[in-house]
Order: structure tokens, then sequence, then C-alpha cells
């Protein structure tokens, strides 16, 4: 996504991972980060 | 075209249709039935673990907490100023619009967009409920239905992992943004690419 925003032009592009984001149940937790999946707040600005 | 690309195109729109399908079924699914469980957490449970203030969420009408499916808080960062137009993209049950319509004030705007046009209802129903007013259209995230350069700032709250076409809802986001126009953006990402039988999975897709 970061690489897709400024792929597209945008400027000051940003992100924070969401600490609080996680899945239900902890088997999906574990496959979601075996695959380095989380959740991102993104920023940026159209110049 | 030849053959082999023409079945690979027909295979990618047919496996497209299929996760469309099950997106809608899914936010419709957390819509309508908001007490049952999901793989993920959702409502007022969700909304605080992100930092939504608890004032919004009881100011809030309860039907848009309670189906609240985002995965983050774009309101962090949004940093919206009255008479601003917003667009939230993927706009569900509304939350995240109602919130930026208190922000952005009477002199301001928010127009939401969402693929299915029971959801734009509620939204639109829960504004008015909260005392304001959202205007909602149904279209995609690929084609959203505004002109260019008309919104001064997009959120959107865990929806554009959904789409096959992220660069295109990345490049339609930049076209809608006026010049000096802002994004803030609650997604998931992944760090590694997904093997093939999770991304031809339709549940775990929407999921």
């Amino acid at each position: 996504m970061f690489a897709l925003l400024e792929e597209a032009g945008m400027k000051r592009v940003r992100s924070v991972v969401v600490t609080g984001f996680r899945f239900r149940k902890p088997s999906t937790q574990d496959a979601a980060e075996a695959y380095g999946v989380k959740a991102v707040l993104f920023t940026a600005q159209k110049p | 075209m030849t053959d082999t690309a023409l079945r690979h195109a027909d295979d990618q729109a047919s496996l497209e249709g299929v996760i469309k399908g099950e997106v809608l079924r899914m936010y419709q699914e957390v819509a309508d039935h908001p007490d049952e469980e999901f793989h993920f957490f959702h409502g007022r449970v969700a909304a605080e673990l992100f930092g939504y203030e608890r004032e919004w969420l009881d100011r809030a009408p309860s039907g848009a907490v309670a189906s609240f499916a985002g995965v983050g808080n774009p309101h962090l960062r949004s940093r919206l100023e009255p008479g601003e137009t917003v667009l939230d993209l993927g706009s569900g049950a509304g939350l995240d619009s109602i919130i930026a319509g208190w922000q952005v004030g009477t002199a301001g705007r928010v127009i939401g967009v969402d693929l299915n046009p029971h959801m734009c209802a509620k939204a639109e129903a829960h504004a008015a409920l909260a005392g304001g007013a959202i205007d909602c259209r149904q279209g995609t995230m690929e084609d959203i239905p505004l002109p260019d350069a008309s919104v001064d700032v997009v959120i959107s709250n865990g929806v554009i992992n959904l789409s096959f076409r992220k660069r295109r809802v990345i490049r339609d986001i930049h076209r809608v943004l006026k010049p000096g126009g802002r994004i803030a953006i609650a997604d998931i990402v992944s760090a590694k690419q997904l093997s093939q039988s999770i991304v031809n999975d339709p549940k775990l897709w929407a999921s």
C-alpha cells in the first residue's frame, strides 16, 4: 500500500501499525502473524 | 490475447465475482446480526481497542456502533477541519462518517461510498439519528462515483484490502482528492505473499 500511494503521486506517505488490531481466535491470529498480517494506518497528501 | 490468457482473464473475473459476493455477504451479516461472533472483533469492543473516544461511541446511534467493522481509527490522524469535504470509502453502517460529520460541521460535507445499497441506506439513517447528514452513494472503490479534485480528505477503514485492484483504488483516491488533499486510511497489509489457496478462498479474502 505504501508503494502504491507513492506510485500514485501521493507525498508525505506515513504509516503506523494499529497496535490494538487482532483476530478473535488465537489460531487465526497465529496464522496472520506467520504471514506478517497487520493493520496499518496510512496518511499521505496529494501535492 | 491468447486462449490461455483469455481463460486466465475469465477465471480471474469469475473469482473476483465470487469474492465480491462473499464480501457483500460478510459485511451485511455484521450489520444485520451484530450480536453474533465473527473471526474479527467488531462493534464497540473493536472501536474501543482502536482508541475511539468513548464520548463518540456514547453519542453515536447504537446500530452504527454495533455494526462497526473497521481495523483501526482513521480519526487519530485525519485532522479534519470545519467546512471540509470528506469521502468515507467503504462507509458501511456509517460510524466513521458520523464522527467525520461532527468534525467538519454543518459547513462541511461527508460523502460515503459503499458497494452495498442497503448499507448506504443504513448509514444515512444512522447519520440522521445522530442529527447529521451523509450523502452515501452506491459504487465501487475502483471507480469512485465522484468528480476529479472534489474532496479534501479521504478516510477509509479496512476495505481497500478487499479489492482485487488495489492500484486502481489508490489511483482513484488520488483522482478525487483536491490538490493538498489528505488521506487517513486504516487497512490490513501482509508482509509476505499469501499462498494461492488463501488468495483463492472467498471466505478468507472477505475476512
